[in-house]
């Protein structure tokens, strides 16, 4: 049967055949292919890890970005804290200063209360003395008979000493 | 509306396809004669000098006949003998031995075969389709020299979607680094056997042709395969196969694994012809013989029968051709990729042992 049995002129025919297309194929119409694939391929493979990098960059940027701006967050409420403890502080010392510079006033004052005090409670007991002194003298100098004639008279001297005061 | 029309024009391709088979099947035999389906069916897959123009059997184109007998070479048209002519003493055999074959006639009128080269109908449609390959992947080649990274587009984009198919998703990632220097070989393989598969299956002139379905012609791919392996084949390929990691009672002093291995190496490309040649004979077979199933029943039970036989016959023989389309890809992609893997196979590097 003649299918099964290959014709030597068929085998030597293809052998010929296959030779010449092998050859022109292979010599001017794969490489040129094959390049283009594998340069496809290349680019394509190139594209993709581009692709991965620039995702992993951009999630690299994002996390950094998100640090700082949490780093920021929480530096700022620091600085707030810090401020409100500073002011706090401020008030709290402005405030003892202002007490111990009105005790200091007060307690000026009340020195110089006093002193004045004790300053006029020496001229007064002077005075009292000089007036008491005074009277006595016009007293002994007078010569006072009745009750009335005195008491006027004291009233007299009375009346001096305060228009004297 | 466009798909409307391109299925019409492959609905009328197929349909010119089955009609060509029907006459085919039909033709030289008168309907009401006894009907030697056999004969028919040999006689229109195998081999013919000359190639006959479809729709009329008589009507041959000439190719030459080359043949070397005991009186030197000799070269003319098949048109001079395929009448049953003798012509310098050749002529197409009658006889039981060298039935359609071209003999000389000696002396004592006894025939003998002579060296045959002719250009037969396979031949012809051999060459046929190196140029229809040489054609096709130039085209492909040229809208990568001048275009590089686009997308081609049309006719071009489907051949280079096979090629892509074929090189960087088949060939590239079992063969890896190597993958450049065999696909050429590998990629001619693949778009030769399924141009001719293709080729074959048409019944209009460039085709028609049984290319694939004939044992020659698998058998000249295979043997190349053979030659492909085996020559690039390593060292530690070699060793593995006259010198297995085997038990040394398994290789010595009755070599058995060596001698399975060595068995080996023809089982691979021997199932590779037989397969390819297999599967598109099959294919052929089957169209001729559902054709010829209504002569058979038109002489049997007379034109009624055989007339409804018609229907469903070539019901089958569409659905068939469509499906020896899809084998025609898929045996052409099986022959590579198994010829890629026994090539990759054959490149193993030593391993390592612990």
């Amino acid at each position: 049967m003649e299918l099964f049995t290959p014709e030597f002129g068929l085998v030597f025919w293809m052998f010929i055949a296959f030779g010449i297309l092998y050859f022109v194929l292979a010599k001017w119409a794969w490489p040129p292919i094959i390049k283009g694939l594998e340069n496809r391929a290349d680019l394509i493979d190139k594209g993709v890890a581009f692709a991965e990098e620039s995702k992993r960059q951009l999630d690299g940027a994002r996390a950094e970005a998100d640090k700082l701006l949490a780093e920021a967050r929480q530096q700022q409420a620091e600085i707030l804290r810090e401020a409100a403890k500073m002011r706090n502080q401020i008030v709290e010392n402005a405030k003892g200063e202002a007490a111990v510079e009105a005790k200091k006033v007060s307690d000026a004052a009340i020195v110089s209360i006093e002193q004045a005090r004790k300053e006029s409670e020496k001229q007064l007991r002077h005075e009292m003395g000089e007036i008491a002194l005074q009277i006595a003298e016009k007293v002994l100098r007078k010569n006072v008979s009745t009750d009335q004639a005195q008491r006027e008279l004291v009233e007299q001297y009375m009346k001096e000493v305060k228009t004297n005061n | 509306m466009k798909k409307a029309i391109t299925a019409i024009i492959a609905l009328v391709i197929v349909g010119l396809m089955a009609f060509g088979y029907w006459r085919a099947a039909q033709h030289g035999h008168d309907p009401n004669a006894e009907v030697n389906p056999k004969e028919i069916i040999y006689e229109h897959l195998g081999d013919a000098y000359g190639w006959e123009i479809p729709f009329s059997h008589d009507v041959r184109i000439p190719l030459p006949v080359i043949v070397k007998g005991d009186n030197g070479w000799h070269c003319f048209m098949s048109s001079r003998i395929t009448g049953g002519e003798t012509y310098e003493g050749y002529k197409i055999s009658e006889s039981e031995d060298h039935h359609g074959k071209v003999v000389q006639v000696l002396a004592d009128g006894s025939e003998s075969r002579p060296l045959d080269l002719s250009v037969t109908k396979n031949v012809a449609a051999i060459l046929v389709a190196a140029l229809v390959v040489i054609l096709l992947v130039m085209k492909v080649r040229n809208w990568y020299k001048r275009n590089g990274m686009k997308a081609p587009r049309r006719g071009t984009a489907l051949l280079e979607v096979i090629v892509d198919y074929v090189y960087t998703d088949t060939i590239r990632p079992i063969m890896g680094k190597e993958a450049p220097k065999y696909a050429p070989y590998l990629l001619t393989v693949f778009f030769f056997i399924l141009t001719m598969n293709l080729l074959g299956l048409m019944v209009i002139f460039p085709g028609g042709a049984n290319l694939t379905g004939n044992l020659a012609v698998t058998m000249v791919l295979a043997v190349i395969t053979f030659l492909v392996i085996n020559l690039t084949g390593t060292r530690e390929y070699w060793k593995e196969i006259l010198w297995p990691d085997v038990p040394l009672g398994l290789k010595c002093p009755v070599p058995m694994m060596p001698f399975i291995e060595i068995l080996g190496m023809f089982t691979k490309p021997v199932a590779l012809m037989i397969r390819l040649f297999a599967n598109m004979m099959g294919g052929h077979m089957v169209v001729l013989v559902l054709m010829l199933l209504i002569f058979i029943f038109t002489s049997m039970f007379g034109a009624i029968v055989g007339g409804a036989t018609a229907v469903f016959s070539l019901a089958f023989t569409l659905f068939m051709l469509a499906l020896d389309t899809l084998v025609s890809f898929i045996q052409a992609y099986v022959f590579t990729i198994l010829s890629t893997i026994f090539i990759t196979m054959a490149h193993v590097q030593p391993h390592h042992h612990e």
